[in-house]
């Protein structure tokens, strides 16, 4: 086998196992349950990304296929965590991951950084807005009123 | 159709069946109708009693079973027995090596067999009997045995602890089955109308159920295993009936301390039966025949081995006493266990165990009669047994249960017969229980405790005429305890009807003058004063007097005639005291102004019919009985053929000089009575009372009854004097006290037994329970040391498992 393979593989090993290691560090220090996510996610990437590497190194598609099954599970995984996240969201109106802390042992005292308002505001924030910038497109009414699909 | 055995099991079997009925459907189905199916199987128990009951006495005389041949032709009196046996119930094979003296008779038979050079005659018996030999000649023996006799496992090996349900049908049975079943029945008609609405209404009938069923177990067993299994029966009956209204705090202790003075009792009776054990090494009443005649008749060396070894096996485990006992060869028939109350040893006082073993036998199933009966030092359950609903009193702890120690005293009597010294301690605790209870019941308030203590009173009478070891003394106790049954229930059950009315109150200070308003009741009550007063015509005057003339009878013939003569004077005052107490509660009660209880109200009920009517049957059975009975002759006739009280006449008769009957008398009759019926009735076998002793019980009576009415109703001066001198001589304390039993067991049993218990509950609590909890506390120390990992916070158990993964990582890649 060719020392050039062998670099290559040590080449992708390497990324892989920085992407792992950066979403891991991301998946510990950071409290936002997206952010959390998307560390767990670049985990998952970094794992994919080695196993084609291994894939390519021993000339087998299975790690390939590997990384393709791994893709369409984290499809799932983001789709359901994703709606766990926003029913989070809802209950208690932050994303902060701290938030959530009922299992702890009754005797243990809860870990607070910052208190939450006794009563949720009346009406919960609503879906987050994109602020308006720059000139609104000036639209031919003949566009608006033609519709060529329809 | 209905033999003898079939009858012997359908009397038990169908209260049984009445009882499974009730326990399973009468919570939700019966209910209110729980009595139907135990009124009908008791009302069929009894008529099948009775047929029974005229089955035996039309049956001949008991000879067929084994016939002792032509040596003991002259004394062919064996009385009737019947056994039927269902099932075995338990089989400890060789159990009775450990009986005394048998290893070594065993070897010698070993020896004696080998010597002969002949097949065994009980192949199993010989070898296991003998404790050292089957190390030696045992297996040489053993393998000559099975060539010669195949059937080696022989159902009947003597030497084995078999315990089998075995029934017995004899006129001792018989009697106490009628009376047990006829009282029963008359108390469940009336419990219809007593615990009529109450909650526990099908409980009650389940349980009377299930007494009857252990009672009648009880009385037609015929060994002492069952025996004993079923006095524990009919003790956990009484313990559930006294303990029928639970929610009651007294009902409930009072039902504790029947069972657990009982079990003082008890304990003397399994002492007593394995004493038998060990000394007689069967439990059996009966004899066990062989299995199969065939196996000893083709044996023409059974003699000639007989006569060598000196000692045929069966002879040769018991009857250390009696060393050159024969056993009873004949060509038909070998008896391979002689049982402890069985015809080969009835046949000769001798075969029995006397000396000090016979006297511990004696006492220890003395003590077992003292704790069922309520006799002296064991008699302080019985008052506070009162507290269960009066039927149960009525029916358990007056005419049927308590009566199961006479029973047994009269079933065991030869083994009294051949110990007269306890024979007279019997007598010496029957009569100064029937003292000292009378006494008692002088004082007492409570209707039904004066008539518990009046129970307790008769009973000892019954102990009293089983006391002199005599067959008409046993007799007499015998008929004194069916006549008691009938008068004693009849007088609970109108205490019953009295306690109905008045709303269960019960203490005769606050009723009076009640018979205008309870004519029926107040009638029958007297007359079941009348009978317990022992007057004239009524039950209880002809056996009081049976027992009298039993006691004069042995104190004019046999030994200690001065024991036996001041217990004739005691039980004559008692009689009198009788009389008094007995009437003193009927003339405050129904008699004199009326007083009716407050909670009663002004109109106190009527006496129901369910409750009237047993009421007039008894009644009218107490007329009858005891004159029936005792003029016609016939219960008498009927009981001298039990085999145990064959036994005891015929002992008398070779004596020659006890008794009013001679030997030649009865000799001369032998023949004759070995094949008689019922009737026509042959010549008395209880001398009719000499005149002196009817005029004395009958002054007797007159002068209780004569002084209760001049107390109560005549002139209340004396009552104010005689008081007034009793108190000032402290009797009126003593019997008002019950003689300080209670107090006097509380300080010496119940008082050391709570230090005792208290001392365990402190050990129990600081010591043990401490240890218990030092291990318990260690998994919730570590457990408070792991606890504050337990934070709730994701992003720190997301950093425990990766650790733990790269701990895993790091041990895998490190190895």
């Amino acid at each position: 086998m060719a020392d050039g393979e062998l670099e290559l593989l040590n080449g992708y090993l390497v990324v892989g196992a920085i992407l792992f290691g950066l979403g891991m560090i991301g998946f510990l220090s950071r409290r936002n349950m997206i952010t959390v996510f998307l560390a767990a996610e670049i985990m998952l990437q970094g794992i994919s990304l080695s196993l084609t590497a291994w894939g390519r190194y021993y000339n087998d598609f299975g790690g390939q296929v590997l990384a393709l099954l791994m893709v369409a599970v984290a499809a799932c995984e983001a789709a359901i965590a994703l709606g766990m996240v926003l029913m989070l969201y809802q209950r208690k109106g932050s994303l902060d991951i701290v938030v959530w802390q009922n299992l702890r042992e009754e005797s243990v005292p809860p870990y607070v950084d910052r208190e939450l308002p006794e009563v949720l505001p009346e009406k919960p924030p609503g879906w987050p807005h994109l602020t308006p910038a720059g000139l609104a497109p000036k639209v031919p009414p003949e566009q608006t009123g033609y519709r060529p699909h329809v | 159709m209905f033999s003898i055995p079939v009858l012997v099991i359908l009397i038990p079997a169908m209260p049984l069946a009445a009882t499974l009925a009730t326990a399973l459907l009468g919570r939700r189905v019966l209910r209110g109708r729980s009595h139907v199916p135990v009124i009908t199987a008791l009302g069929l128990a009894f008529l099948a009693s009775v047929v029974l009951l005229v089955q035996i006495a039309t049956a001949p005389d008991f000879r067929s079973l084994h016939d002792f041949g032509s040596l003991r032709a002259a004394e062919a009196r064996h009385g009737y027995e019947q056994i039927v046996t269902l099932w075995t119930w338990a089989v400890v094979p060789g159990a009775s090596e450990r009986g005394q003296g048998s290893g070594v008779r065993g070897q010698d038979l070993g020896v004696g067999v080998r010597g002969s050079g002949s097949q065994l005659l009980t192949p199993h018996s010989p070898l296991s009997t003998s404790n050292s030999s089957p190390g030696r000649h045992g297996p040489a023996l053993r393998s000559n045995l099975r060539s010669s006799a195949p059937s080696t496992q022989s159902p009947n090996s003597p030497h084995d602890l078999r315990v089998a349900i075995t029934l017995r049908a004899d006129p001792l049975s018989a009697v106490m089955l009628v009376t047990v079943t006829l009282i029963s029945l008359v108390v469940a008609i009336y419990s219809v109308g007593y615990m009529h609405g109450d909650p526990g209404y099908w409980r009650f009938f389940t349980y009377i159920g299930l007494f009857v069923f252990s009672m009648t177990m009880l009385v037609s067993a015929s060994n002492f295993v069952l025996l004993y299994v079923f006095w524990e029966a009919v003790g956990l009956c009484s313990y559930l009936l006294i303990g029928f209204w639970y929610h009651k705090p007294e009902a409930a202790a009072a039902g504790k301390k029947a069972f657990l003075v009982n079990r003082v009792g008890d304990f003397g009776f399994a002492l007593g039966v394995f004493l038998i054990w060990t000394t007689y090494g069967t439990l059996d009443f009966h004899d066990t025949p062989a299995a199969s005649g065939a196996r000893f008749q083709r044996a023409g060396h059974v003699e000639s081995l007989s006569r060598n070894v000196a000692q045929p096996p069966s002879a040769v485990r018991r009857s250390p006493t009696q060393p050159g006992a024969a056993v009873p060869q004949d060509a038909g028939s070998v008896i391979t266990a002689p049982g402890v109350l069985g015809q080969w040893r009835l046949a000769e006082p001798g075969r029995f165990v006397g000396g000090a073993t016979g006297t511990a036998i004696c006492l220890l199933l003395l003590l077992g009669a003292c704790g069922k009966s309520a006799q002296l030092p064991l008699h302080v359950w019985l008052p506070d047994a009162m507290e269960g609903p009066t039927p149960v009193s009525a029916l358990i702890h007056a005419a049927t249960m308590v009566t199961a120690g006479v029973y047994m005293l009269a079933r065991c009597a030869p083994l009294f017969a051949v110990s007269p010294d306890a024979q007279q301690v019997v007598a010496a605790v029957g009569g100064l229980t029937a003292l000292v209870a009378a006494v008692i019941a002088f004082t007492q308030n409570d209707l039904k405790r004066i008539l518990a203590y009046s129970t307790i009173s008769q009973l000892g009478y019954m102990f009293l005429a089983m006391g002199t070891g005599t067959a008409s003394g046993s007799v007499a106790g015998m008929f004194h305890l069916v006549t008691h049954a009938f008068f004693k229930s009849l007088l609970f059950l109108g205490a019953g009807s009295v306690m109905h009315a008045m709303a269960g109150v019960i203490d005769i200070r606050r009723l009076g003058g009640l018979r205008r308003r309870m004519p029926v009741t107040c009638l029958t009550f007297l007359i079941g004063s009348l009978a317990l007063a022992g007057v004239v015509p009524l039950a209880g005057f002809w056996s009081k007097d049976a027992i009298l003339a039993a006691l004069h009878q042995r104190a004019s013939a046999g030994d200690a005639p001065a024991f036996y003569q001041g217990l004739y004077w005691l039980s004559l005052a008692t009689a009198a005291m009788t009389a008094f107490y007995a009437f003193r509660a009927f003339f405050i009660v129904f008699c004199g102004p009326e007083k009716v209880s407050l909670e009663a109200g002004e109109h106190p009920e009527k006496t129901s019919p369910w409750m009237a009517v047993p009421l007039v049957v008894l009644a009218l059975a107490t007329i009858d009985v005891g004159m029936h009975l005792e003029l016609t002759g016939s219960l008498e006739n009927f009981l001298e053929r039990t085999p145990s009280i064959v036994a005891l006449s015929r002992e008398e008769g070779e004596e020659g000089e006890r008794g009013s009957r001679g030997v030649e008398e009865w000799r001369s009759g032998g023949e004759e009575r070995t094949l008689r019926t019922l009737s026509p009735s042959p010549p008395l076998p209880l001398s009719p009372s000499p005149l002196s002793i009817v005029l004395w019980g009958m002054i007797a009576s007159a002068a209780g009854i004569g002084l209760a009415w001049l107390m109560y109703l005549g002139s209340p001066g004396v009552k104010r004097r005689l008081t007034g001198w009793m108190e000032g001589a402290g009797l009126y304390q003593l019997s008002a006290g019950k003689f300080f039993f209670d107090r006097v067991y509380e300080v010496l049993v119940v008082w050391p037994l709570e230090g005792v218990a208290q001392l365990a509950a402190w050990f129990d609590r600081v010591v043990i329970d401490g240890l218990v909890d030092l291990v318990g506390s260690v998994p919730r120390a570590v457990g408070a040391l792991l606890r504050p990992t337990q934070s709730g916070l994701i992003p720190i158990y997301a950093l425990a498992m990766i650790v733990g993964l790269l701990v895993l990582l790091g041990t895998l890649l490190a190895s």
